[in-house]
């Protein structure tokens, strides 16, 4: 037996306090007057006896509530073998489920392993079936029915996930508060390496917590996995789209292996790579001859290792015809359109094409057809259009106002309908120039061209903000640039011009982001990648997007969301590999495919003196790291605390002693 | 009505110890069912045939007028006596369980005397206060103001020091002249052949010599529910006692003083009546009447 805080056995020294009280000091009564002791006699001694007698139980009492008190504080414990405790154990089978156990037949190993560890335990003991993954996944209550546990194991199949340590050994931590009695965790698993946390601390388990690890591993084995792949989630053209993939071998010899891409469950293209032992390639296919809508294409390697599941990498591309874009200009003006459209095709991969058009001939133009408007530094718009314009941008459309010199005699800007309340040449000013102050990186166009930064503006029209937001101003507190919602549309204003005689920015790295971003959003285009990892999480749908049903179709054709979280959740977790079908939010329709996180495919399994250190048995020769699930911990002592008992005794023996004082105290009150 | 009047623990309501006199008193004769026959002037009591050698003084001359039969008309015989109460006012009188103290007992059992004889009965009274000293010592008198004097005396007898019956009877022998009912009020502790052989003198000269015993009923029965210091209120003594002691061998011992008491006391032709303090006075004044009717 051992004390937990043994300095707290000092305040036993209280237990003279009662004993003080009860038999040291005299007893002194309260004197009383009587007229005459001719007919008393002195019994002093009985007295005494007879009080002592009388109050012997009450100082037992308080001698047990004091003597308890110090007990619980010290926290008193006694050192049981586990085999002693074995009635009061759990058994906690926890099995990997994770997607490195899909190779071979590790799973059905640590299944039936699983099972005859069920089977070799006490009737009376208590046990509970987890499944690890990324998550721990509890399937069943600590129970004694040995039907409900082996049913839970049979249940538990392959998964995509990838395992976690560290999630182990925190769930194990939350849990093991709450449970007083020891624990056996028998984990069995591949014990891969992947799955180790960056710090060891994260995996560390309770002291009340003996770990046995079941290895179903066969070492580390040969394995050729496609480790990913670079490929576009929406292709304009065809034959600029290019797919690169990476081909890796983990303890693989040197090797040829064939990568072929498939498209709709058609191989489309193959190539052979000469992989060096233990190395990664590159692969590149040219081209992405997709029809319009999504295809479901996938990257695969002839393997022929103990996991095929990894020799196949997903990716969803959905094709669609360029966004078209109507830019007007002055007649004049032939550089704002030169930049602005080099620029597009630079960035945006083909995903706008760009119309050209000087104002004088807008008249009768229609902006319906165009994703967006681009109205570069025009003296006036004619009516006709301009009412076209805000029939558009009330409608839905979008428009990038750029105001250069032209707009500096103008009382207004045109369409964004603010003030102007002068121009400012900088460069007849001391400045010279004058750069940007202060941006909102939340909008992409900012993020992107690194805030425009460095960037010289020698002249900008001062415009009051009215109703419009500022996402940019120059360091003189001048907006630059501001966005103004109306109707169903938006109207970005730029308080400078597209060419280079205003500013410098067409030159500067940053214009090819911020004329790609800016596009993309006025657009409504999303960068999207067509592949995602297992157990990454689905935007849904954004704050302002409440209530509207959105639908999940897994990869099984399954709906997986309820009506009510399809109302109401925001993301959704892909927890299995394979294309996802999604109709979000916003309407749109999606295609994801999802591949298992490609660290599961290194079978490599953990380090010997790692795992004895995990087994809090670090000293253990290596070939004792694992052992079998009936010797552990039988020689094991293990600290079983008596507090709950000391406080329990402690709780009766106040109680009884303010029964007891109570009675005696109130006999003495009740005297005259 | 009556009855609430003559409880002691009602009469420590009212101040005044004349008025609480006159409330006992008063309250005591209307509570008698027959006329008292007390009086002090002289009253007819019976006609006898006259016989030779009679004073012929004593002869009805009404009667033998209508009659022609000579009779003699006899009266009762107009006696004042004298009434001396002595009282004990050691600190032992102070002692009380509940509202009343023994000395407040005593003092009202001797106003209730003073005020029957001096007002109804014209009767002389006075009084000796002693401890283990004569304190005061009001001659026994019917001068007008006489009761006044004896209820103030009365009413600043404060107990102090112990009883010590010797020296105050023997100063009391002194001032005795004529005969008369000596009162003597205590709580009578000591013992009891002391306390007789001390008080016979009284006897010897003539005195009716009546003992009132006034005791507490926690005295007579004590009840202790724990082991208690007791303290003598006169030697200031401790002592602890057990409530085994006090429920059994105390009492015993009480009782046998008691009865001892009384066995001595009527032995030596005295009166003896024990008076607890939860019980009403009357007791007290019939007790005295009725010695009173009797002996003269």
């Amino acid at each position: 037996m051992g004390f937990l805080a043994p300095w707290f056995l000092a305040g036993a020294a209280a237990l003279g306090l009662p004993l003080y009280l009860h038999l040291l000091q005299r007893h002194q009564t309260t004197p009383r007057s009587f007229s005459s002791l001719m007919f008393f006699e002195r019994r002093t001694q009985s007295s005494i006896k007879h009080r002592r007698l009388r109050y012997w139980l009450l100082l037992s009492l308080r001698l047990a509530v004091l003597l308890l008190l110090a007990l619980a504080f010290a926290n008193p414990f006694i050192n049981r073998s586990a085999a002693s405790m074995a009635s009061d154990r759990l058994l906690l089978v926890v099995l990997d489920d994770s997607f490195s156990m899909r190779a071979g037949s590790r799973l059905a190993d640590a299944k039936r392993d699983a099972l005859s560890v069920l089977h070799a335990r006490k009737p009376s003991e208590r046990a509970q079936v987890m499944a690890l993954g990324s998550q721990l996944a509890v399937l069943t209550q600590a129970t004694q029915d040995a039907g409900e546990l082996r049913s839970a194991v049979e249940s538990i199949g392959p998964g995509d996930s990838r395992a976690s340590f560290g999630e182990l050994g925190r769930a194990i931590r939350a849990m093991a508060e709450g449970i007083a009695t020891p624990i056996e965790l028998d984990l069995f698993s591949d014990l891969q390496k992947s799955a180790m946390p960056a710090s060891f601390a994260e995996m560390a388990l309770p002291a009340n917590v003996s770990l046995v690890l079941h290895d179903v591993s066969k070492d580390a084995v040969p394995n050729w996995t496609i480790e990913s792949v670079d490929a576009p989630g929406q292709v304009w053209d065809p034959k600029k789209a290019r797919v690169e993939a990476v081909v890796a071998g983990y303890h693989t010899p040197a090797a040829t292996r064939t990568v072929s891409l498939a498209v709709n469950g058609k191989t489309v293209a193959m190539r052979t790579v000469a992989l060096a032992a233990n190395g990664r390639t590159s692969v590149e296919f040219q081209g992405l001859d997709v029809p319009y809508g999504f295809s479901r294409c996938e990257v695969r390697i002839d393997s022929a290792d103990i996991l095929p599941a990894d020799d196949v990498s997903l990716f969803a591309v959905e094709r669609s015809d360029p966004r078209r874009v109507l830019f007007v200009h002055e007649p004049s003006d032939s550089r704002s359109p030169l930049y602005f459209h080099a620029a597009l095709d630079a960035g945006a991969e083909e995903a706008f094409a760009m119309d050209t058009i000087a104002v004088e001939q807008t008249t009768n133009a229609n902006p319906s057809p165009y994703a967006l408007v681009v109205i570069s530094d025009v003296l006036s718009l004619p009516a006709p259009f301009e009412q076209q314009l805000q029939k558009y941008v009330q409608g839905g459309g979008s428009v990038l106002v750029a105001a250069g010199t032209s707009a500096a005699h103008r009382p207004r800007v045109p369409l964004f309908d603010e003030r102007i309340v002068g121009p400012h040449y900088y460069s007849s000013e001391g400045e010279r120039f004058l750069t940007v102050g202060a941006s909102d990186p939340s909008y992409p166009f900012v993020d992107k061209a690194g805030r425009l930064e460095g960037i010289k503006f020698y002249f900008a029209v001062s415009v009051d903000p009215g109703n419009a937001q500022v996402i940019s101003r120059l360091t003189d507190q001048t907006p630059l640039l501001l966005e103004k919602k109306m109707g169903e549309g938006r109207v970005l204003l730029l308080a400078s011009g597209l060419d280079n005689l205003t500013n410098d920015f067409p030159l500067h790295p940053s214009f090819v982001p911020f004329v790609e971003q800016t596009a993309r959003y006025l657009a409504g285009i999303e960068n999207r990648s067509g592949a995602r990892v297992v157990d990454s999480f689905l935007d849904l749908r954004t704050a302002k997007e409440q209530s509207v049903g959105v639908e999940v179709i897994d990869p099984d054709g399954r709906r997986p969301l309820s009506l009510k979280e399809a109302a109401t959740t925001k993301t959704y977790q892909l927890s299995r590999a394979g294309f996802y079908q999604l109709r979000l939010a916003n309407g749109r329709q999606d295609l994801v495919g999802v591949n298992p996180d490609r660290r599961e495919s290194d079978l490599d399994v953990m380090p010997d003196d790692v795992l004895a250190l995990w087994r809090g048995n670090a000293n253990a020769a290596p070939e004792q790291a694992l052992v079998a699930p009936s010797q552990p911990a039988q020689e094991q002592k293990k600290p079983d605390s008596l507090w709950w008992y000391a406080v329990l005794l402690l709780l009766i023996a106040a109680v009884a002693e303010s029964v007891v004082s109570s009675h005696y105290l109130g006999t003495q009150r009740e005297g005259p | 009505m009556v009855q609430r009047f003559l409880d002691p623990t009602v009469l420590t309501s009212i101040s005044s110890l004349e008025l609480v006199a006159k409330t006992v008193v008063e309250g005591f004769v209307a509570g008698l069912h027959r006329s008292p026959n007390f009086g002090f002037s002289q009253e007819f009591a019976e006609y006898q045939a006259y016989s030779p050698g009679d004073d012929l003084r004593h002869i009805d001359w009404n009667v033998f007028a209508r009659t022609e039969r000579a009779y003699l008309k006899k009266y009762r015989g107009e006696t004042n006596t004298l009434l001396t109460v002595l009282l004990d006012a050691s600190n032992s009188m102070k002692y009380t369980s509940h509202a009343v103290t023994k000395m407040d007992y005593a003092r009202y059992m001797a106003a209730s005397l003073f005020y029957l004889t001096g007002v109804t009965q014209r009767d002389a009274a006075g009084l000796i206060v002693f401890d283990d000293e004569l304190r005061e010592y009001i001659r026994p008198s019917t001068r007008q103001g006489q009761l006044h004097r004896l209820l103030s005396a009365l009413e600043h007898a404060e107990p102090r020091a112990r009883t010590d019956y010797a020296k105050p009877i023997h100063h009391f022998q002194d001032f005795l002249r004529r005969r008369g009912f000596v009162v003597i009020i205590s709580d009578f502790y000591d013992q009891p052949d002391t306390i007789v052989r001390t008080l016979e003198p009284l006897r010897f000269h003539g005195n009716e010599v009546i003992l009132f015993h006034v005791l507490d009923p926690q005295e007579i029965q004590p009840k202790l529910n724990a082991p208690s210091t007791l303290v003598d209120m006169e030697t200031q003594e401790t002592m602890e006692v057990t409530p085994d002691y006090a429920r059994t061998e105390y009492r015993a011992k009480m009782d046998a003083h008691l009865q001892a008491l009384r066995d001595r006391a009527q032995g030596a032709g005295m009166d003896y009546y024990l008076m607890v303090t939860d019980r009403p006075l009357d007791d007290a004044l019939r007790e005295y009447l009725t010695m009173r009717q009797g002996r003269l």
